[in-house]
């Protein structure tokens, strides 16, 4: 801090408490719900009755509960695969070539956003069970659906990538003999990668975390995580939903600070839809 | 142009194609019943065309009310999320220690991982009639009667700001990142306090990613079923509430669809005027 | 300046233009995708007397080996499914050497209307009578209740409101009433009206109207405060003066509100607060005297499921209203018999519970089909009073 004032130090005083305000709205009731997920008494409430691990544990324990979250983990695994590549490639088409509908199509890819997902279910699932293409109450199924209120995500953070990348760069390698597919590998691919790698975050967390959409497509005998809990608090309020957000945050913060992803964060790319 | 049109043309076909037979042929399908009349337990469009559903959602004040309110709350949380995200983005994009960093996108990352419904519950513990702001302001003499904060438009703000934070701080964390600090620099030098620096130089540069967030923000706020109808208390009657009850309780799925297209079209329009008064506003950046 | 105008408008008419070919091609696609839709879906209309799955399908009430064969159940999720699991499927798909696939994507109704009569997505499904009594409503769906009871002889042993609704087998129920917090309400309720009491301004709480619960409270407040349970003028001005109140949308949500105090007294299904009382939670519960409604669970079978899956669903029937599987489910569940020779679980019997033919007697079914018929104008009506 000595000499040259960083950065940091140049934040406005207003700014910081700002960002305070932001993080106390934020995680407030995130930090309520893991402690009423610590609860050591027979149901939910808040103080808990003291702390354990008992719902945690129950949580774990529980055969169907285990199965909705891997199986929602899985989902979100796909989605983001198929999402991340669908989007990028699209958004590269649509920052790359400027033609008449350009706005039109930015639009098209952000209209399943618009609608709320009980319909988009709602539609797939008459879709599927008319056209009987062999898709209804299949996992293949859900993930389309997933994939569908993804895709936007992905394009906006990967356009938001594109827009800050200079052409010329790529222009340069092809110049110096590259193939196209060669130069957009070594140049154009590495400097957009956060904003991928922001997409393809969005893309999972939506996914992990969507209920309407699914509520129609889910297969019989495996109901994904969102719906199982969601469930189980409609019909007993037992600690187990507030238990599962305990152990879907301690898996986040585990499994970055064991990989170098947070490293990358210091590049993340914001989203940009126009 | 035409000859890049063509040569780039496959990296788009896959998703639209996607879109197009997983999106605009379902829901314009189940849209078109709209047209049909009102006939429980029929999912499939019919020959017989009317205009009637929507004769009855235009002179029903239950209805045309919903959308009122639906546009009101989704401006009102975009314009919130806006305030409150745009702050803490911009100290996580200037933090330079990678250890804060990564303990902000930690703490970002971890908002976004609970259910929906807990954490609405999370809300009521904090807002409700009995909850902790309501209980330590009356404890500390400091109010006779409980605040109105949840059961009304307040509390559904409130959890579509909170479930929308994220997503708004995420999506302008990047471009106020890659903001040039020469810009910033020059106007200090020539004087600028801090203060103006950031409200004349970063803000208007970092604009492409607030218009990102804010669409985003509003298609969250416009959609959303549960939140209103967990933090309102069933006195925010929004659109997907209506959509809600039309499709899945009582099986008026004509006027359930009827009501999507209206909630649909408005959205559509509602984005396409925000991109034309962005464009005129800031063109120069678009 | 004049070129740049002149630019402007070509480029409005040109956009006007687009977004009109854009237009004309969305709607030409809509139309498109409809009929596509509505074609593919209107297949050979066999009447039930052709098609082979109608076929006189008899089970004689003993095991069978399925070789295997897929049992489609729709059924509760959560706790409710462990349970099933534990008092029935796992032995049930033993005995019958059958796979049952569990689907308890709830809601039902667009499911069957989806498909269609012929080709039910579920052999037996689980409901609560308003929704059974839509989706039945539009269609051909279910096997007739005379066929049903002929194939699942614990029938003799239900009692006759079990069958009431005219559609399936209610085989598990719980009675309607109020519960309140013993540590904030004093004195206790005693009878329906005393919901509409002063000192509960704020502190009641119903649900939201497309729940079953409110649907009963409604008519039992028409009935209490006006002519009969159809008057609903009474009902409306009784809404009217209950607020303001808590609207909930789903029993879990109104157990949340009762124990955090946010609602004192609110309507429930006596098994929720019977289940909380005994984990601690100071609650108290009141039955309503002048009309006792039920939340049911009825079960029906497809009328144009396989043969072989109607054996299935009718054994599987018998099991649910078998007095050993009704005993185990409430006392895990809170749920009560419907066999008259079934025993009450201690946990419902220390609370007063009894399976007699006087308490059969008391209960309500409410007359659904004029609920139905009138739901939309009721709905619309209450969403406005809750919402004002």
């Amino acid at each position: 801090m000595i000499g040259k004032p960083s950065v940091e130090a140049e934040i406005p005083f207003g700014v910081r408490l700002g960002a305070v305000l932001a993080f106390v709205v934020m995680l407030l009731p995130v930090v309520i719900v893991v402690l009423a997920g610590l609860n050591a008494g027979e149901y939910l409430t808040f103080p808990p009755q003291g702390l354990s691990l008992r719902w945690v544990i129950g949580f774990l324990s529980s055969q169907s509960l285990r199965t909705s979250y891997l199986l929602s983990l899985s989902i979100a695994f796909v989605v983001m695969l198929l999402s991340t590549s669908l989007g990028t490639m699209a958004a590269l088409f649509l920052t790359r070539v400027a033609f008449p509908g350009r706005s039109l199509m930015r639009a098209y890819f952000l209209a399943p956003l618009m609608l709320p997902g009980l319909v988009l279910g709602l539609a797939l699932y008459i879709f599927y069970i008319v056209t009987n293409v062999g898709l209804a109450r299949t996992l293949q199924g859900m993930v389309i659906g997933h994939v569908l209120v993804t895709v936007p995500y992905v394009i906006g953070t990967v356009s938001a990538a594109l827009y800050n990348f200079d052409v010329s760069l790529e222009d340069a390698a092809r110049s110096l003999g590259a193939g196209p597919v060669r130069a957009f590998r070594a140049i154009t691919l590495p400097s957009i990668s956060p904003g991928i790698m922001a997409g393809s975050i969005f893309a999972f967390i939506v996914s992990f975390g969507q209920f309407d959409i699914s509520l129609f497509l889910s297969t019989p005998n495996i109901t994904p995580l969102p719906i199982a809990l969601y469930n189980s608090l409609r019909y007993r309020f037992e600690p187990t939903a507030a238990a599962a957000g305990v152990f879907a945050i301690v898996l986040v913060v585990l499994s970055m600070l064991l990989t170098n992803r947070i490293a990358n964060f210091a590049r993340f790319s914001g989203i940009k839809f126009s | 142009m035409a000859v890049a049109f063509n040569r780039l043309w496959f990296l788009v076909l896959p998703a639209f194609a996607i879109f197009l037979f997983f999106f605009v042929i379902p829901v314009l399908a189940l849209l078109a019943i709209a047209f049909n009349p009102a006939k429980s337990g029929v999912v499939l469009f019919q020959p017989t065309l009317t205009l009637a559903n929507f004769a009855r959602w235009f002179s029903t004040s239950l209805y045309y009310n919903a959308a009122i309110t639906s546009i009101t709350v989704a401006v009102v949380v975009v314009v919130v999320t806006l305030i409150l995200a745009y702050p803490l983005a911009y100290l996580v994009a200037k933090t330079t220690n990678p250890a804060r960093t990564s303990l902000y996108m930690i703490l970002i990352l971890v908002a976004m991982q609970l259910d929906l419904v807990i954490r609405m519950y999370g809300l009521m513990v904090l807002l409700g009639d009995n909850g902790l702001i309501n209980a330590s302001l009356l404890q500390a003499h400091l109010i006779g009667q409980p605040l109105p904060l949840m059961y009304n438009g307040f509390g559904t703000v409130v959890g579509l700001v909170q479930l929308s934070l994220p997503f708004m701080v995420l999506s302008l964390i990047g471009i106020i990142r890659v903001i040039d600090p020469v810009f910033e620099e020059a106007a200090r030098s020539l004087g600028g306090s801090r203060w103006a620096t950031f409200w004349n130089v970063t803000v208007p540069l970092s604009m492409p990613g607030v218009l990102a967030g804010s669409l985003v923000v509003f298609a969250l706020a416009i959609s959303s079923y549960v939140v209103p109808a967990l933090m309102g208390g069933w006195r925010v009657i929004v659109m997907p509430i209506n959509i809600y009850q039309q499709i899945s309780e009582q099986g008026n799925w004509q006027f359930g669809a009827t009501i999507a297209v209206i909630l649909f079209a408005m959205s559509l329009s509602a984005v396409y005027v925000y991109h034309r008064w962005t464009e005129k506003r800031i063109g120069g950046l678009l | 300046m004049e070129r740049d105008e002149q630019r402007n408008s070509i480029k409005r008419v040109s956009r006007r233009h687009a977004l009109r070919t854009v237009g004309a091609a969305a709607v030409g696609l809509a139309a498109a995708a409809a009929l596509a839709t509505s074609a593919a879906a209107s297949p050979l209309q066999a009447t039930p007397e052709q098609h082979p799955a109608t076929q006189d399908v008899h089970w004689d009430g003993q095991v069978f080996d399925a070789s295997g064969a897929v049992l489609n159940l729709g059924d509760w999720p959560g706790f409710w499914h462990d349970m099933q699991d534990l008092n029935l499927i796992n032995q049930f798909q033993k005995d019958f050497n059958c796979t049952v696939q569990y689907d308890s994507s709830w809601p039902w109704f667009p499911k069957f209307a989806a498909s269609g009569p012929q080709n039910p997505p579920l052999d037996v499904t689980n409901w609560n009578m308003p929704e059974l009594f839509k989706t039945a409503r539009t269609g051909d769906y279910f096997v007739p209740l005379d066929e049903l009871k002929a194939n699942v002889s614990n029938s003799a042993d239900l009692w006759p409101f079990a069958f009431q609704n005219g559609y399936g087998i209610t085989y598990l129920f719980s009675v309607l009433g109020y519960a309140y917090r013993t540590d904030l309400v004093d004195p206790p309720p005693t009878k329906f009206a005393d919901f509409w009491d002063d000192r509960f301004k704020g502190k009641r709480a119903t649900y939201i109207t497309s729940n079953t619960i409110q649907m009963n409270f409604f008519m039992v407040a028409s009935k209490v405060f006006g002519s009969n349970e159809m008057d609903m003028d009474a009902g409306f001005d009784a809404m009217q003066r209950a607020m303001p109140m808590k609207i909930s949308d789903f029993t879990g949500n109104m157990q949340t509100l009762l124990e955090r105090g946010e609602a004192v007294l609110g309507l429930q299904e006596d098994g929720e607060p019977f289940a909380q009382i005994d984990k601690g939670i100071p609650l108290g519960w009141m039955y309503w005297t002048e009309r006792q409604p039920i939340l049911d669970q009825t079960k029906t079978v497809s009328r144009w499921s396989q043969p072989l899956q109607k054996k299935l669903a009718y054994a599987l029937i018998q099991r649910s209203t078998d007095p050993a599987y009704q005993e185990a489910n409430g006392a895990q569940l809170y749920e009560r018999p419907t066999n008259r020779k079934a025993r009450i679980a201690d946990n419902l019997a220390n609370k007063g519970v009894v399976n007699t033919a006087d308490a059969a007697n008391q209960l309500w079914i409410p007359p659904l089909d004029w609920y139905l018929d009138n739901e939309q104008a009721i709905s619309e009506r209450v969403d406005r009073i809750f919402g004002a």
